[in-house]
């Protein structure tokens, strides 16, 4: 538990943190100023009009999820390198093991300050996503009456824990990717390859892609307020909702046991 | 790895290794290398660089694991899944390793959330100790070499450890940080603190060590109390006229024995090191007087830093003046002594 709440503190003090946070509300904000700019295509009504649905509540919920978890499964996948990879590379982890701490405990509990965070971040950037699409509902004159809607709403909490599970996996998949690399730099980059790699290799793969950690973490919270569902089936061939959580689960554990072990049984030679 | 049943000394050295091992590819590190640190002392573990210094530091602190041989800390074995035994060792391993966004002080903290439980009084204390105490809410990135590795030795000391480990402590330290560092280690091992220091600084070691250990090319290349080192290692540097040097070194020789007269070149030309006893430094003065030749200086003695390149097969690598100033009194007074036949001597390269 120290081990935790040391992370804590120092995840809590780490630019990256608001760097990585800020940036994914920077981002969502621009979509949803893209958005809005769409609405205004008086020359392609059918392209305004899609853009209307997007700001539309209930299903803007969904939207708003769908860019936090793209956006963010990207962003959290470097997160989880740079906090990693950095233990490597300024040979903080040499310090602990040195000390006597054991490498599996370190590196879990790295990973659940990482995870925590992350947590905290989907949140916080759900928030300020909602808050922006409200802004672009008023500037296009979308009702906000779906906003309210009980039954959207009550499904939160589990959309919650979805878009949690999704980002902690894309997390955990950087956090291993940089264990592996033993570098932050490598971490981030091989990361981000394999995110633009297996949505190039979806469009060729699809049935086998949807297998994959990224393809699986947005297929988790798709399809939630339905007519998203609508929305995001035009990205592609789609595991089941339900379906992906035991694949995403699969992929997390795995990654953190791949973080683990490999730490575990590393020589820690810079 | 060790069994527990089997210690390397018998359990009475703070620290022993026994025949390690080590290869990075066909890289060889170690190559049975043989430790015996007694409890209580400052240790000087002296190799040039890539001897295998950093390597043995990082399988003493379980961050590296042997291909042959065995370790004992604190008097029982120490490998695999023995990590606890680390707690009552402190080490600073090639350098201070801190998150540059934390201040000194939340660095230690965070640090003394691993391994042994620690005190936050105790962070306190040893910010106040390594002179930290004023800068300790600044962040490390902020901090210059020798500050962090005052913070460095402060990690060190968190568990309040019975054998400390420090690779190459000095680094970045001005004078008065050595000195405050050397005062430190020396006060600890008065406290039966084992003290076990890696350092290319030899003067800094022969002030500060008790016993050394030089190691090259992966293995022990010689072990013991400074003073007896030295005094095994003794030689006489005499002084004569340039144009003497010659029948001077032939005079010596006869008084010494073969092989034992080395005459330096370049800037130190005119000094001759004769490697014998320095107790019969007198009887050596006496056989040039008697061969017509006086000697404007004699100098007794060795260094550990000569003793250090001979022993290790170095050689200075700059400011000598080129090859032919390689010469044994390239150091000045008291340098290597050459194990040349008197007239061209080389240092071994």
């Amino acid at each position: 538990m120290r081990l935790f709440r040391a992370n804590l503190g120092k995840l809590r003090r780490r630019p990256a943190s608001w760097v990585t946070f800020l940036l994914l509300v920077g981002l969502l904000a621009l979509l949803v100023f893209f958005i809005v700019v769409a609405t205004r295509q008086i020359n392609d009504p059918q392209t305004a009009l899609g853009a209307r649905q997007f700001v539309t509540f209930p299903a803007a919920y969904e939207l708003v999820l769908q860019l936090v978890l793209s956006l963010g499964g990207l962003l959290a996948v470097t997160y989880g390198a740079a906090i990693a990879g950095s233990e490597w590379t300024w040979g903080t982890l040499k310090a602990a093991v040195a000390r006597g701490e054991s490498r599996v405990l370190y590196t879990a509990a790295g990973y659940a300050g990482v995870a925590f965070f992350t947590w905290i971040g989907v949140v916080g950037a759900f928030l300020a996503g909602v808050a922006v699409t409200v802004l672009a509902a008023l500037v296009v004159g979308a009702p906000l009456d779906g906003m309210t809607d009980v039954e959207a709403l009550s499904r939160m909490p589990e959309l919650f824990a979805r878009a949690f599970l999704a980002v902690s996996m894309n997390a955990a998949l950087g956090f291993a990717i940089a264990t592996v690399a033993r570098s932050q730099i490598a971490g981030i980059g091989v990361g981000i390859g394999v995110f633009f790699l297996e949505g190039v290799a979806s469009v060729f793969l699809p049935e086998v892609l949807k297998w994959f950690p990224f393809a699986a973490a947005g297929a988790v919270a798709s399809g939630t307020f339905g007519q998203g569902a609508a929305i995001s089936s035009g990205l592609g061939t789609r595991l089941d909702p339900d379906v992906a959580i035991p694949v995403v689960l699969a992929w997390l554990i795995g990654s953190v046991a791949v973080a683990c072990l490999w730490t575990e049984r590393a020589e820690i030679n810079g | 790895m060790a069994e527990a049943a089997s210690t390397v000394s018998g359990g009475s050295f703070a620290l022993a290794t026994e025949g390690l091992a080590k290869r990075f590819g066909r890289q060889v590190a170690l190559d049975g290398l043989d430790l015996r640190v007694p409890t209580g002392v400052v240790y000087g573990f002296l190799g040039p660089n890539g001897a295998g210094k950093t390597t043995t530091m990082r399988i003493l602190t379980g961050l590296v694991r042997p291909d042959a041989g065995r370790v004992e800390l604190l008097g029982r074995p120490f490998g695999r899944g023995d990590r606890r035994r680390l707690f009552d060792v402190g080490a600073l391993i090639e350098g201070p390793a801190f998150y540059p966004f934390l201040s000194g002080r939340e660095n230690l903290r965070a640090l003394a959330a691993t391994g042994a439980p620690t005190s936050r009084t105790r962070v306190e204390d040893l910010l106040g100790l390594v002179n930290l105490a004023d800068r300790a809410g600044d962040k490390v990135s902020g901090y210059s070499l020798g500050m962090k590795q005052r913070l460095g030795i402060a990690a060190a000391l968190l568990s309040d450890p019975k054998l400390l480990l420090l690779d190459e402590p000095a680094n970045g330290l001005d004078p008065a940080g050595i000195a405050g560092m050397r005062d430190t280690l020396r006060a600890l091992a008065a406290t039966g603190t084992t003290v076990f220091v890696s350092s290319h600084i030899l003067s800094e070691i022969q002030q500060l060590a008790d016993v050394v250990g030089i190691i090259a090319r992966g293995r022990l290349v010689r072990e013991g109390p400074v003073e007896d080192l030295l005094r095994a290692a003794g030689t006489v540097r005499v002084r004569v006229d340039g144009t003497e040097v010659a029948a001077a070194g032939g005079i010596l020789e006869v008084a010494a024995g073969p092989g034992t007269v080395a005459a330096d070149h370049g800037p130190e030309a005119g000094w001759l090191t004769v490697r014998v006893d320095p107790a019969r430094s007198a009887e050596l003065n006496r056989a040039l007087a008697s061969g017509g030749i006086f000697a404007s200086r004699v100098e007794v003695g060795t260094t550990l830093e000569a003793l250090f390149l001979e022993l290790t097969g170095t050689h200075p690598d700059v400011g000598s003046g080129g090859p032919e100033a390689r010469g044994p009194g390239a150091g000045g007074p008291g340098a290597a002594p050459s194990t040349g036949t008197g007239t061209v001597p080389g240092w071994p390269s």
